[in-house]
């Protein structure tokens, strides 16, 4: 559905992006992580023809953005952070300018759409007395219009309450259920991009340093948090073991390793073990190490 | 074309949606009065004095036509520029500012169509409001000195010295000088469009295009560039008057709007261009 190839872009002088290439596949969630200043938004920016590349292509469904956008954009809805809205008209009037420009305004078809994002009490009223719960609704309203293909999500829970942010969360899973929706999600949260999608790549410095399964990056090898001493024994068993430190300390084991054997060796050792607690290494840590590995 | 009037109105909402869009409607309401008021107390009795001179009917200058003459005249040039230079400038550069513009751009429609929809409905602005000018200048008039009279247009810069008794005919011909004048106020407008589609703020893009103007005015007016006047904007825009003249010379008035024309054109054209060629992003 969308194709992302091989992006460069310096801003003066400034090297923005190197070769950034991704896929996201018809009916994907795919998160886009990476640090600020890392790439993100100039690459949704260059999706969304708005930032001209220095080389390389995007497709969307097929139509290179660069060659044809207009007609590439069809099948696109985009939310932004802080989604900025014209204040003094009201948000039924908004979205009849903008979803406008895409050609086409169905009173009925935006009534319905208005209803599914909760926003139709309050739609007649100006947007500059909008909370910002209500704006993004308004924003994912006009996303929705005309019935996009394909969703680019820029940071959009940024400043939603966890309500807001659930709420948001399970729209665009049913949107994915109900309509086979793609969405390409760029946000900070990353327990949101653990819960919400089935790929990421991760960008650091302009490059892409992965892209892969949201499953494949979490780690199901045992860790632990262990506090003994003294730390010499404890590290000499745990090399031996094939343990891998992580922060916080906590290590991570071979598949076949079991958190009792390890205490178990620890003690046999003569190391005075006096906490163990059984770990999961997170999205996070894994986002960290491929952020650190490329530092 | 459909759609395009249907976004053309999207952009005419938007744009007269916003109350600051009225402070110009308001202050030139003011404005007005107290133009018609000098006009009344003070300036009414210097023309007198003139058209006994030049053995004009001194009836036909105490006409509601000819005081709107004068008040469309002096507010439109005077105030109707920074109002044209800030509504102008602002129509691209505001919305790059607040953010509007990339929900705008991230639609399926062209960056022309953009700034198209936004230059038709700038022009539409400055040609309506010089109409409400007009309007309302000759209403006020007409409220403090009675309808009918003819019409005495006097300009010593173009060598103009008119006299219209018969009130229909004045009135024709000071409603087609209003729509040159709309089109005259186009270039302020214009310029303003054209820095609005610079990496600059809002006011500073009507800062800029107010700086033009007035520095063409003030060097149209230095005694030594007295023979090349013509090269000027500002004495261009002011061809308007060419209009109420009894033999309207339409050579020079066409020569001149075109001139005007091929201005709001190119600005339009390299306006886009640069803006065409620009990154957004947040």
């Amino acid at each position: 559905m969308l194709e992302v190839r091989n992006l460069t872009k310096k801003f003066g002088g400034k090297t923005a992006l190197k070769g950034v290439s991704f896929e996201v596949k018809e009916g994907e969630i795919h998160g886009l992580l990476g640090h600020n200043g890392a790439g993100k938004s100039t690459t949704l920016g260059i999706v969304l023809g708005m930032v001209a590349a220095g080389s390389g292509e995007v497709r969307i469904d097929g139509i290179s953005v660069q060659r044809d956008p207009r007609r590439a954009l069809r099948k696109v809805g985009s939310i932004f952070e802080a989604p900025a809205f014209y204040d003094y008209l009201s948000g039924w009037e908004n979205l009849r300018v903008l979803v406008g420009l895409s050609g086409r305004f169905d009173r009925a078809e935006t009534r319905e759409v208005v209803e599914r994002v909760g926003l139709s009490d309050r739609i007649h009223s100006k947007v500059g007395t909008y909370s910002h719960g209500m704006r993004q609704r308004l924003a994912l309203a006009q996303a929705l219009l005309p019935e996009p293909k394909i969703l680019l999500l820029d940071e959009p829970t940024d400043g939603l309450d966890p309500e807001g942010i659930k709420w948001f969360r399970d729209f665009i899973l049913q949107l994915r259920e109900e309509r086979g929706m793609t969405v390409l999600f760029n946000s900070h949260l990353l327990s949101e991009v653990e819960q919400m999608c089935d790929r990421v790549s991760i960008i650091r410095a302009g490059e892409l340093v992965y892209e892969g399964a949201v499953r494949e990056l979490r780690d199901d090898r045992p860790g632990v948090r262990l506090h003994v001493s003294p730390p010499e024994i404890r590290d000499a068993v745990i090399a031996e073991l094939g343990g891998e430190a992580m922060p916080g300390d906590r290590w991570v084991f071979p598949g076949e390793t079991r958190v009792p054997d390890v205490v178990a060796r620890l003690v046999k050792a003569g190391a005075e073990v006096t906490e163990v607690t059984p770990v999961r290494r997170s999205l996070e840590d894994v986002y960290l190490e491929y952020s650190r590995a490329t530092e | 074309m459909i759609p395009f009037l249907r976004q053309l109105q999207g952009e005419l909402k938007k744009l007269f949606a916003r109350k600051r869009t009225y402070i110009g409607y308001g202050v030139f309401l003011v404005f007005e009065a107290i133009l018609l008021t000098l006009w009344v107390n003070v300036g009414r009795e210097q023309f007198e004095e003139l058209a006994q001179r030049n053995f004009i009917p001194v009836e036909l200058l105490s006409s509601s036509l000819t005081a709107a003459y004068w008040i469309m005249g002096f507010s439109m040039f005077l105030l109707g520029s920074i109002y044209f230079a800030l509504v102008a400038g602002d129509i691209v550069a505001k919305e790059t500012e607040d953010g509007n513009l990339r929900m705008v751009l991230a639609r399926p429609v062209s960056r022309f169509r953009i700034l198209a929809l936004k230059y038709c409905a700038v022009l539409i602005y400055t040609v309506t409001f010089v109409i409400f000018v007009g309007v309302t200048g000759y209403g006020m008039a007409v409220l403090a000195m009675g309808s009918g009279g003819g019409l005495f247009v006097w300009n010593p810069e173009l060598y103009i010295l008119a006299v219209y008794p018969d009130s229909d005919e004045a009135l024709r011909r000071l409603l087609t000088g209003a729509c040159f004048m709309g089109m005259s106020m186009c270039v302020v407008t214009s310029l303003g469009f054209f820095f609005s589609c610079l990496k600059i703020k809002p006011a500073a893009a009507s800062v800029m295009a107010l700086s033009v103007f007035f520095i063409d005015f003030v060097l149209q007016n230095i005694p030594f560039l007295a023979n090349h006047k013509e090269m000027f904007i500002t004495f261009r825009m002011a061809n308007w008057v060419y209009l109420l003249q009894e033999q309207v010379p339409w050579e020079r008035v066409i020569e001149s709007y075109a001139i005007l024309t091929g201005l709001n054109a190119s600005l339009f054209v390299v306006g886009w261009m640069v803006f065409q060629s620009r990154d957004f992003k947040t």
